[in-house]
């Protein structure tokens, strides 16, 4: 058995484990704890897409926030305003979401890095404005909140998915369903031609149109797939969170909490997305809520770490250290200390390593 | 490894992937088409002070749900309000609440109904949300279901209580005293939630109007308004009270609420020189556009939001906030004049003692009177229960002397009157003494909130 084999074995039983634990949860943990993992799960999405287009594809965009909130907004209008159940406003939502990534993704083949990652910024801060002016729903507000009746599941649902803590297992199956997806549909992506034009694209572009690939097509749809990615999962935090809501703030820090996932996890990589979301969300619970709890009464201790102001310095610290240690992602690190390992083992010369990506 | 691929090939193949979201995305919805029916029910029946028909309906609410928060002798109440972030300064707000129950414990508690002899202690849990609604509505959850917490206590932020509003309301669970002057908590529809002691926005207007018409009748005004609901209130209202004056407005400004950078905002509004300006700002936004007007050297009557009353926001403002106005519930405890009032005493006492907070700071005041509102709440509600103490919220006469109320205030409701803080004082700030002065009289405009507010935001 190879190193790569086995790496594959174990990578199979890691899966099949993590479906066993993830599926679950709701029956593990409290309603506000299956809430935290289904926001991981929905963080985890958004990045999968933000992955498509910025680790394989190489194009950076810390606007996702805006696609996450068109999908929202369009998932929790439609619940909210007309009525839907939400399984259907996902054909509404995703569609939307992957028509506006093209149409943004034209404007993109003309900027390429910073001055991308410019145009994109621009998205976040535009999309609340946006908000604020069609929408007014909740006390008038661009707040969309929805009430338990229209979060139900439909009647098809059995219990045993949707019983327990009223319906925080029903946003949480859901949102878990639709990841299971998007892992499989991402799998399957890469290892594909459309896949390997990606990477080509990203890799060098002039070389890979000499052998036939259409860069911009490329380009293109790379920036809808991943807006549909991040659609879905706005989509999905509408029926975990209760409520579609853009604030500037807020639409920029979830693009950059994509992109944080996405380094974290390991670029260019098929689960290192869902992974880093794991960690950012454990790691912010960590910081403001178990943290404050334990450092106790001592004052210098309490003043620090258990000072919620203190705690976006806190995770700042932990995220440069994290980037330290690993700098190619969770993934990337484990692949190279598992080369090492059976390199160690076997006494063979080492394996040449995983590519480095970007 | 990810280079690596069988060298297929075969049409179409770069959008399976796609294909195969889609596909699936629409087995699912095909599925999902009808509704669940049926929710859990149960008539608790709730209490009815001085023989009334009852405001809170508790028909529909969830049984057995109506006493949970009290164990042994022990009220949990629970708050959510930013701690981190750019809205951080409002953790003010929970030391003053924490000195307040502090001090009450220390006292034994408090007395629940009032003559009753029986006393609680008052535990009060607080969760950080960043100012981000979606992080209210968790906590919110969180503090309802795990914390199992009696009550919500002055929740800070208006899009923070609206998303957590079909929560409380189905859930049964007082909303109590958020803090916000947003109209929206006299919505009919949703009975759980009351606002706090703060001046409703509207009624800040009026007053500011009423002081024009008698001072500059043909003033123009000039608008900063934050680009939200609570900015939006300041505006619709304005523009409808003016209508039939002399009073025009020459032009309103927006500003990022998330980012308080008012100065190109401000410097375009020094430009039309007008006589009158109205900021329908908070926090760092208003110290931001006072120094903006100063160094464009317009000179115009100045109202700010009674949101930015602080002697560390005006502070900072300096001498270019000598003479605006503004309004207040409560007695300025940085005035040394107000030194001798035994509320005052007591506040300054206690505040010293229970937390590291400046105790002239205003919005620490707010927070010691908020809680001073609500254990007066919990004390005339005749039994301990969350509908009785709703029903005694929502008709409230017992709003006098809390905490540092001005002298001479009263803070009520009753069944068509929502809102409790509708006596303030209309102040003006003196930059040389470092606090404000009181202007006039005390303002009563008891029961008129509801028709002066838009009535869009009113029931939305």
């Amino acid at each position: 058995m190879t190193s790569r084999r086995r790496l594959q074995m174990i990578g199979l039983a890691a899966s099949i484990v993590a479906l066993v634990v993830l599926s679950l949860i709701p029956h593990l943990t409290s309603a506000t704890d299956t809430q935290r993992w289904a926001q991981a799960l929905y963080i985890g999405m958004a990045a999968m897409g933000l992955n498509i287009l910025t680790g394989y594809n190489g194009q950076v965009s810390i606007g996702h926030g805006a696609f996450f909130g068109l999908g929202a907004y369009t998932s929790a209008l439609l619940m909210h305003q007309h009525g839907w159940q939400f399984l259907p406003t996902l054909l509404v939502s995703a569609p939307l979401c992957f028509v506006v990534g093209v149409l943004i993704g034209f404007p993109a083949l003309r900027v390429k890095g910073l001055y991308l990652a410019l145009v994109t910024l621009g998205l976040a801060v535009l999309f609340p404005d946006l908000t604020k002016h069609f929408v007014h729903v909740t006390g008038g507000t661009n707040l969309v909140a929805l009430n338990r009746t229209e979060l139900e599941p439909p009647q098809w649902v059995p219990t045993w998915l949707s019983a327990i803590g009223r319906d925080d297992q029903w946003a949480y199956y859901v949102t878990f369903a639709l990841t299971v997806v998007l892992v499989i549909a991402t799998y399957l992506m890469v290892r594909s031609r459309f896949g390997r034009a990606l990477i080509a694209v990203r890799d060098h572009e002039a070389a890979a149109e000499t052998v036939g690939i259409n860069a911009a097509r490329v380009k293109v749809l790379a920036f809808g797939l991943s807006a549909l990615y991040a659609g879905l999962a706005g989509s999905c935090s509408v029926l975990v969170d209760h409520l579609a809501n853009a604030d500037k703030v807020q639409t920029f820090q979830l693009s950059i909490k994509f992109l944080v996932a996405v380094v974290i996890g390991g670029a260019a990589t098929v689960i290192g997305p869902l992974i880093g979301a794991g960690v950012i969300v454990g790691l912010q619970w960590f910081i403001s809520e178990v943290l404050p709890r334990h450092v106790g009464s001592v004052g210098i201790l309490k003043r620090t770490l258990g000072n919620p102001a203190a705690s976006p310095a806190i995770f700042g610290i932990l995220l440069i250290l994290f980037v330290f240690v690993m700098p190619d992602g969770i993934v990337g690190g484990l692949r190279r200390f598992w080369t090492r390992l059976m390199s160690g083992r076997s006494g063979a010369p080492p394996p040449t390593p995983a590519p480095l990506t970007t | 490894m990810n280079h690596r691929g069988r060298d297929r090939r075969g049409p179409s193949n770069s959008l399976r992937a796609l294909a195969l979201c889609t596909v699936l995305a629409l087995v699912i919805a095909a599925c999902g088409s009808s509704r669940r029916s049926g929710n859990t029910t149960g008539n608790t029946g709730a209490s009815t002070p001085g023989g009334t028909t009852p405001i809170i309906d508790t028909s529909n609410c969830p049984a057995g749900q109506d006493s949970v928060g009290v164990s042994g002798n022990t009220i949990t109440l629970g708050t959510s309000l930013p701690e981190s972030g750019l809205y951080a300064p409002f953790t003010a707000i929970l030391k003053g609440e924490r000195s307040y129950f502090s001090y009450l414990n220390a006292q034994g508690g408090v007395e629940v109904p009032k003559g009753s002899g029986k006393k609680y202690q008052i535990k009060l849990v607080d969760k950080d949300d960043a100012y981000d609604a979606a992080r209210t509505v968790t906590n919110v959850n969180s503090l309802i279901n795990d914390t199992k917490v009696f009550s919500l206590f002055n929740v800070v932020g208006t899009k923070n209580n609206l998303g957590a509003r079909d929560t409380v309301n189905s859930d049964c669970v007082p909303d109590l005293l958020i803090a916000s002057g947003a109209v929206q908590w006299g919505n009919t529809k949703f009975p759980w939630m009351l606002g706090s002691e703060l001046v409703p926005y509207p009624l800040e207007v009026r007053v500011f109007v009423d002081y024009l018409k008698k001072n500059k009748p043909n003033a123009k005004i000039a608008v900063l308004k934050a680009n939200d609901d609570f900015g939006q209130s300041y505006a619709d209202t304005l523009t409808e009270l003016i209508k039939g004056t002399n009073l025009t407005i020459v032009q309103t400004q927006g500003y990022d609420p998330e980012s308080s950078d008012v100065k190109s905002a401000v410097t375009s509004l020094a430009a039309t020189n007008a006589d009158a300006f109205l900021l329908g700002a908070t926090l760092l936004a208003c110290p931001n556009a006072l120094t903006a007007m100063g160094d464009a050297g317009w000179k115009p009557i100045v109202y700010m939001s009674g949101t930015c009353v602080s002697k560390l926001l005006l502070g900072a403002a300096g001498k270019n906030a000598d003479g605006l106005l503004t309004v207040t519930p409560l007695v300025d405890p940085a005035d040394p004049g107000n030194a001798s009032l035994p509320a005052m005493q007591l506040y300054m006492q206690q505040v010293k003692k229970y937390s590291d907070a400046d105790a002239t700071d205003g919005i620490v005041a707010y927070g010691w009177t908020t809680a001073a509102l609500m254990a007066r709440i919990l004390e005339n509600s005749p039994k301990l229960t969350r509908s009785s103490v709703m029903e005694t919220a929502r008709n409230f006469k017992d709003g006098t002397g809390i905490g540092l109320e001005l002298p001479g205030a009263t803070w009520d409701t009753s069944a068509t009157d929502w809102f409790l803080g509708e006596t303030f004082q209309l102040i003006t700030y003196d930059a040389t003494a470092g606090h404000t002065k009181k202007l006039g009289p005390l303002v009563n405009l008891d029961g008129k909130t509801a028709e002066l507010s838009p009535q869009s935001l009113l029931h939305s």
